[in-house]
């Protein structure tokens, strides 16, 4: 009765429901993890309970970067909203662009030029890809080792080169417009994809020998995080996180959008459901997005990068409603659209394929090491301002 | 073309969608009440819940729960309005553990209170904001009739009242 005699501090009363005074025990550690800190990616803050090593509780704090984009796109017209999408998920634009666009493009009823789809394939894998390579350099440098990051950003700094060729941005693209994309290739632009395509492949054996068989790594990763497929079906978590755990769900395959359907690729996916598992399939992703691009390039059709009579700046669609995904790094992203027929959208929902993934967090890491948890957290490959948007 | 589950749920309204211009394949609207089984029923069926989008309209705040499936993949969608004045719906995350999330930000945005829910605070927005970002401002809201494309109506409880001219015109059309 004393205790509750106190005033509880703010700092108490904002951790959340169940985190009391009483309810704190003196053989329990409560340890704050973020916003800022070199291993939660972002600004996410992790409120552990620990025994000892042991996680008892471990509960996501998200909001640090919410922007409230969904508010913005009611204040926008829907052309000036393009530009949200790249600042969403900064790693992965060119999906979240496709995502929104395409949207809109299903809701009005316009069909994007030949053309414009192969060029949206290239850029997305490309995209893919590089935000592959800081996942894979972020992941290592979570769990200690400093040099993957420096040959991983070596080779997505060609990535960036290209897309900056392409688009003018290195990282927060704008690139797709309602009806096709915002500019054509260059001849320098494709040999400079084949060049890439032609490099990476030599460089991945390095990868899998410099990390992917070294046994302090795979100490790391394998047996920890087993994510069963029920749980994956019980948060929603798409992406390498459900391939890892021998489900080939992608949406380029189950809701087949653009011309996906005209590329040989596999779907990587793996039976352990551990951080190893989820590794390995975005390590063989990385191969697959080659033989995509690669493909692509060589296939490229003449005609328009943008539809005849695409939307100018203050266009309104018809009324209705639409809901288009797409399959990015880190899983299903989703973007509905709702339209009164004003010059601005009524509704935009932004489904992010990391809130979903990040939401089984807590059942995930009950009963681990902290330094699981770590590298459970760093092999669901999140992005905060994802989450939060 | 019709699953043996679809027909089976108590709902007040079933519509089949067009899924190249709206992404759906169902369009389905029900009570607050009704939500608990049907959520059960996607479960078993083999569902996941993508997203929760919450929409302020003239009819009252509605709660667009977008479902899809690992494998037999046709997104199932979800309508359930309640009257702004009271602005409450029972909470799936019972069978839906991701749902929880998804409930506090509809919340934060909306105001919509999941009953049943066991954390409902902030998840995005600050504890001490005043008001729910995305309600309409005044004269703003538009009825779910001009929003909605629900696609082919195929039952409806009489005294489900949205999107009479659709059905007006399904008739005209198959007589």
């Amino acid at each position: 009765m004393g205790m509750a005699a106190v005033d509880m501090p703010d700092s108490l009363r904002v951790m959340g429901a169940g985190y009391s005074i009483e309810s704190l025990s003196p053989d329990t550690l409560t340890l704050n993890m973020g916003p800022q800190h070199p291993s939660t990616h972002g600004v996410l803050r992790i409120i552990l309970k620990l025994d000892g090593e042991y996680i008892l509780s471990a509960e996501p704090v998200i909001g640090y970067i919410h922007r409230m984009h969904e508010k913005m796109a009611e204040t926008r017209t829907w052309v000036q909203y393009i530009p949200n999408m790249g600042r969403v998920d900064y790693l992965n634009a060119m999906a979240w662009n496709w995502a929104y666009v395409g949207a809109v493009e299903r809701l009005a009823g316009i069909q994007a030029p030949e053309r414009a789809e192969y060029i949206r394939v290239i850029a997305s894998e490309l995209n893919r890809i590089s935000s592959h390579l800081v996942w894979w350099g972020a992941y290592l440098l979570d769990l200690g080792a400093f040099t993957p990051i420096m040959y991983g950003f070596e080779d997505r700094e060609m990535i960036l080169d290209l897309l900056q060729d392409l688009t003018g941005s290195r990282l927060t693209y704008s690139f797709f417009r309602i009806g096709g994309v915002a500019a054509d290739v260059t001849d320098g632009f494709l040999d400079g994809c084949r060049a890439f395509v032609s490099h990476m492949r030599d460089r991945l054996p390095m990868y899998d020998d410099l990390v992917t068989k070294n046994i302090i790594f795979r100490r790391r990763c394998e047996g920890v995080g087993i994510l069963p497929l029920e749980m994956c079906q019980q948060y929603g978590a798409t992406g390498p996180v459900v391939r890892g755990s021998n489900a080939p769900y992608d949406v380029r395959r189950a809701e087949p959008y653009s011309v996906y359907d005209r590329f040989q690729f596999h779907i990587p996916v793996d039976p352990d459901g551990d951080a190893m598992g989820r590794y390995r399939v975005r390590m063989a992703e990385i191969r697959e997005s080659l033989a995509i691009v690669e493909q692509a390039v060589a296939h490229l059709p003449d005609g328009d990068v943008l539809a005849k009579g695409a939307p100018k700046p203050r266009w309104a669609p018809p009324r209705g409603e639409a809901y288009f995904a797409v399959e990015g790094a880190r899983g299903k992203i989703g973007v509905y659209v709702v339209s009164d027929g004003g010059r601005k959208p009524y509704r935009v929902k932004l489904r992010s394929p990391s809130f979903s993934n990040l939401s089984l967090f807590a059942e995930l890491a009950r009963g681990t090491l902290f330094s699981d948890a770590v590298s459970i957290l760093g092999s669901l490959d999140l992005v905060i301002p994802e989450i939060d948007r | 073309m019709n699953p043996e589950w679809m027909n089976e749920l108590k709902v007040q309204c079933r519509a089949r969608a067009n899924d190249g211009s709206t992404g759906k394949v169902w369009s389905v609207f029900l009570l607050p009440e009704e939500l608990e089984a049907v959520a059960k029923r996607l479960w078993e069926e083999g569902f996941f819940l993508e997203d929760i989008a919450g929409m302020d309209s003239a009819e009252g705040l509605v709660a667009v729960y977008h479902f899809d499936h690992f494998t037999r993949p046709g997104r199932v969608v979800l309508h359930v309005t309640v009257l702004h004045e009271r602005p409450e719906i029972p909470s799936i995350s019972p069978v839906f553990s991701g749902a929880a999330w998804h409930e506090r930000e509809c919340h934060d945005f909306f105001g919509i209170g999941f009953i049943g829910h066991p954390d409902l605070r902030p998840i995005l927005v600050p504890d001490d904001l005043d008001g729910y970002p995305l309600i309409k401002e005044e004269g703003q809201r538009a009825s779910l009739n001009d929003l909605l494309i629900p696609g082919e109506i195929l039952d409806r409880n009489p005294d489900f009242t949205l999107f009479q001219q659709e059905i007006a015109k399904q008739v005209v059309d198959n007589a």
